[in-house]
């Protein structure tokens, strides 16, 4: 369980390293992608805590959803619609879901084990 | 069973990374925006000029009072203080046009350029307006007497009446009003200021143009010694009073 963390902290620091930059006008989009890859990443804690975790679900998960949550945040720039909004309230939601089901689990889980 | 669970961590730790790189971008995109300088060269290059010579204006008004501020203190014994301040006083009246201003400058004749011709004696028939019934040239005076001053006119008077900051030119009536005194055809200009740069501002501005096509004729003369005189109306204080100043002094 240690590698996952490892390879955070390795992304860190090649991020820092790299010294890419943004502009202001696409750091929405990234900022959407990020948020849908942080989803990911707690819904598959989620379900590896539920045990249904599928590796191929997860991988697919994260790229089609950092993809398609940027792509249509750039779409719905270009139309004039505010999609970036529909994508942060969606991710949003489903992220704090998932948090409140990891808590619960891990809280059933130490009670458990105190009784 | 052992190999696809370090299979999936491995997967997990790429993943990490992969968001661990996206976050540092985030992060130093929303702390160090990328600034776009939008703005052409030719632009700020324009506005560079504007700020220079901004400058440079300040700097002329900072010496120019460096200067007075020099007098005043040089001026050890108070006679001498004195006069200094009724110099400032006497240029002040002169800027605001309370004392007669003489200089060389131009004279300007506004005349029905039908009467005009009569005069010269050429054919007498009366020439038909080519506007028809155009008669306010109040706006024209107003016009007129805006591009004497923008061209560096230092004085202005038409009719014998001084115009200065707050004087109005209006068409009251049949007549033409400057303050509050009705004045009459023929209008008479006289404009202090070098007299080349008033003449050639007037036929560059189409002045002359404009006057015919109300039938108007403006003719105008050089002079060495003009004479305008003092601005007359009497104007109420109301609605200003002076700043108690601060600081020593």
């Amino acid at each position: 369980m240690w590698l996952p963390l490892i390879g955070l902290i390795v992304g860190i620091v090649v991020g820092f390293l790299l010294d890419w930059r943004v502009p202001q006008e696409y750091s929405s989009y990234l900022s959407i992608a990020l948020l849908a890859g942080l989803d990911t990443i707690f819904g598959g804690i989620r379900s590896y805590l539920e045990r249904t975790f599928n590796v191929r679900i997860f991988m697919s998960g994260f790229f089609f959803n950092t993809l398609f949550a940027a792509g249509l945040a750039f779409i719905g720039g270009f139309l004039g619609i505010d999609l970036y909004l529909a994508a942060i309230v969606a991710f949003g939601v489903r992220l704090f879901n998932n948090l409140a089901v990891i808590r619960r689990i891990v809280l059933s889980r130490w009670i458990n084990q105190q009784e | 069973m052992l190999q696809k669970n370090r299979k999936i961590t491995f997967i997990l730790a790429i993943i990490s990374a992969i968001i661990g790189v996206m976050l540092t971008i985030q992060l130093r995109s929303s702390f160090h925006p990328v600034h776009k300088e939008s703005r052409s060269i030719a632009e700020l290059r324009a506005s560079l000029q504007k700020e220079l010579e901004k400058h440079k204006n300040l700097l002329a008004d900072i010496s120019k009072y460096n200067q007075l501020y020099y007098q005043y203190e040089t001026s050890l014994n108070e006679d001498e203080s004195l006069s200094v301040m009724k110099e400032e006083l006497a240029r002040n009246r002169k800027l605001a046009g309370m004392v007669s201003v003489e200089g060389k400058g131009i004279v300007l004749q506004v005349v029905e350029a039908a009467l005009h011709h009569a005069e010269l004696g050429h054919d007498g028939e009366v020439t038909e307006p080519l506007v028809g019934g155009y008669t306010s040239d109040e706006e024209d005076l107003r016009w007129l007497v805006n591009v004497l001053f923008a061209n560096g006119a230092q004085a202005v008077s038409i009719n014998g009446h001084r115009m200065v900051a707050t004087t109005p030119i209006r068409y009251v009536g049949d007549s033409i009003q400057i303050d509050t005194k009705t004045i009459q055809p023929p209008y008479e200009l006289k404009a202090l200021g070098e007299p080349e740069v008033l003449l050639s501002a007037l036929k560059l501005e189409g002045v002359e143009e404009n006057f015919r096509m109300a039938n108007k004729e403006i003719i105008a003369e050089k002079r060495e010694k003009l004479i305008v005189p003092a601005h007359r109306e009497q104007r109420p204080i109301q609605y200003m009073k002076p700043v108690k100043e601060k600081g020593e002094s």
